[in-house]
């Protein structure tokens, strides 16, 4: 009893730490941007030059906010989707279907989390480096930890259509 | 190959999300063409190599701050209190609203709920009828798509490599027409209404104008800086954005500072939405450059077509289909790459290219089965989806006859050029 309780709770608590992960990058990472972009702008109008590095900075941080911002539309299920089909479905079917795109989609966001690892391991063994002298890969690394993350978030969901197909009295 | 697209297909439109279904069609081709498919991770990679692309976070989060704060009512106040005394001068009122507030909120729907709410009763108390207020409403909420900075404008040039600045300029013609001919369409329909007019009133604009004072030199700021050459445009961006925060939270406290993360986070689903799907494209596209797809499509359409207008014709046939399906952003990633050297052959300048492309694609947003704005129309004024279709479809028809004459007059995008 203790012991299926407890997992239930260790999952929520994850889950509320994922999203306050989530929200802080984004605002960090945004709020960053913004004023880097204007610092920018001042020190290249008023005092003659900027720094280079800044603009390789907001090009990354452009990168990071796009996949943790597609890690966040992910959890709110709300990814650009053409879906005009399955609302001409019955429930029953509509939830099968529902089951093959998620599951579907975590299959490719994990081959694409694979992929991005196989990039970023390639970078590290290289040596590759960024903004000067700093080593590329943990700026990469966004891209497995994004995909794999968006991956997990499709896995949950399908496991939520199997068991409302399981269950289909304790649907909403 | 055949029933490998066809089951993407079918994933896509059982609601796949487009990023997985571009990104599997790309490490497909890849893994045919024996390349390693990490080179898909670097092509998604390349989202950190296009400096343009850190516009697209900052007007996104621009237009959501302008659009949470009580702006939208302020710019409706202004232009009734210029435009109202003329007869179905609240028609124009919304038009003009809906157009200068989407090219900063990048017609994601945005404009709907942020100024439909306002005009949507506003125009009922004065006494035009429903079904004209719920079509006017619907429509314009995607009308403004060819002014600076929209998003769409931006991703264009992007994606087609072409520059920025030059598209800005190109769309405020069209763009005006399109107001002018759904105005003039409004006016005659109101004809024999007897809406009772407000009177003009110099004091009004005065007030008006005071109340929205800071928020109407944002245009200024946005293209003024950028063709000074004080700004470029991802620079103007920055400061569209310091600006709209300055003034809508720390200044005015429209919004509180503990909405901002909120703001930020909603608009960022959007902009992760979009980018990621750019990332799979550029993988996709360099593998149909690769496989010679946009060579081959050259020699079909050379095949079927010979002229320049009926290539434009059969264009806006085919861009009016697509819209219909295909959400704006992703159109522009998939289909742009391979209809632009096609135009090219047939002499079309990829400026006007661009601008034919999204005046036809904002109809798509006014389309079943998936027009954007119907659903969020039916939903924000809880009206069925037929009904708010129906009250569209002249509107849209309207913008159709507007968009045939940017289509087959060119001067009119590259005149300002």
């Amino acid at each position: 009893m203790n012991e299926t309780s407890s997992r239930p709770e260790t999952l929520g608590r994850a889950e509320r730490l994922g999203r306050w992960l989530e929200n802080s990058i984004l605002v960090g990472v945004l709020s960053g941007m913004i004023l880097l972009a204007g610092l920018q702008i001042l020190l290249r109008n008023f005092v003659g030059a900027g720094f280079s590095w800044v603009d390789e900075a907001l090009r990354l941080m452009v990168l990071w906010i796009a996949m943790i911002g597609a890690v966040a539309a992910s959890r709110e299920y709300r990814h650009i989707s053409i879906d005009i089909l399955s609302r001409f479905l019955p429930p029953t079917p509509r939830l099968w279907s529902a089951l093959i795109v998620d599951l579907f989609t975590a299959g490719v966001s994990f081959a694409l989390c694979w992929y991005s690892y196989e990039f970023v391991a390639f970078e590290f063994d290289d040596e590759a480096v960024l903004l000067g002298d700093l080593p590329a890969w943990p700026f990469e690394a966004v891209l497995p930890v994004a995909f794999g993350l968006i991956g997990y978030r499709y896995t949950v969901w399908s496991l939520t259509r199997i068991k409302a197909i399981i269950q289909p009295e304790q649907l909403p | 190959m055949i029933w490998t697209g066809l089951i993407l297909l079918l994933l896509a439109l059982l609601g796949a999300p487009l990023f997985t279904i571009i990104a599997s069609g790309a490490m497909l081709g890849y893994l045919r063409s024996d390349i390693p498919l990490s080179a898909v991770a670097i092509e998604i990679f390349g989202i950190a190599e296009m400096p343009i692309l850190l516009a697209i976070p900052l007007f996104t989060f621009a237009g959501y701050i302008l659009s949470e704060s009580d702006a939208p009512g302020r710019l409706v106040r202004v232009t009734n209190a210029m435009l109202g005394w003329l007869p179905g001068g609240l028609a124009i009122v919304a038009i003009g609203t809906c157009a200068l507030f989407t090219a900063f909120t990048g017609a994601s729907g945005v404009t709907i709920i942020a100024l439909g709410a306002l005009l949507y009763p506003a125009l009922a108390q004065a006494g035009y009828d429903d079904r004209f207020n719920l079509g006017l409403v619907t429509a314009g909420g995607s009308l403004g798509l060819l002014f600076a900075p929209s998003l769409p404008l931006i991703l264009y040039g992007v994606v087609a490599e072409v520059s920025i600045d030059a598209l800005f300029i190109a769309g405020v013609l069209p763009g005006l027409l399109m107001i002018l001919t759904m105005s003039a369409y409004c006016l005659w329909v109101n004809r024999r209404n007897r809406v009772p007019l407000s009177s003009f009133s110099w004091p009004e604009v005065g007030r008006a104008l005071s109340e929205s004072a800071w928020e109407l030199p944002l245009p200024l700021v946005v293209l003024g800086g950028i063709y000074s050459g004080f700004l470029a445009v991802s620079e103007a961006a920055a400061v569209t954005a310091i600006y709209v925060v300055a003034v809508e939270v720390a200044f005015r406290r429209e919004i509180t500072w503990s909405r901002v993360p909120g703001i930020m986070r909603e608009s960022m689903v959007l902009v992760g939405g979009i980018l990621l799907i750019l990332g799979a494209s550029l993988a996709s596209t360099n593998y149909m450059i690769d496989a010679e797809v946009p060579q081959r499509l050259i020699s079909l359409v050379g095949e079927l077509v010979s002229d320049r207008t009926t290539f434009l014709f059969l264009l806006v046939l085919f861009l009016l289909a697509l819209g219909a399906i295909l959400d704006i952003f992703s159109a522009l990633v998939l289909i742009v790459p391979l209809i632009l050297p096609v135009a090219a052959e047939f002499g079309v300048h990829p400026v006007h290219l661009g601008i034919v492309f999204l005046a036809t694609m904002q109809l798509g947003y006014l389309t079943p089965p998936i027009g954007l704005n119907l659903f969020i129309a039916s939903y924000r004024f809880n009206q069925p989806i037929v009904r708010v279709y129906l009250a569209t479809l002249p509107f849209m028809l309207i913008l159709l006859v507007a968009v045939m004459l940017i289509t087959f007059w060119p001067e009119l995008s590259l005149a300002l050029l």
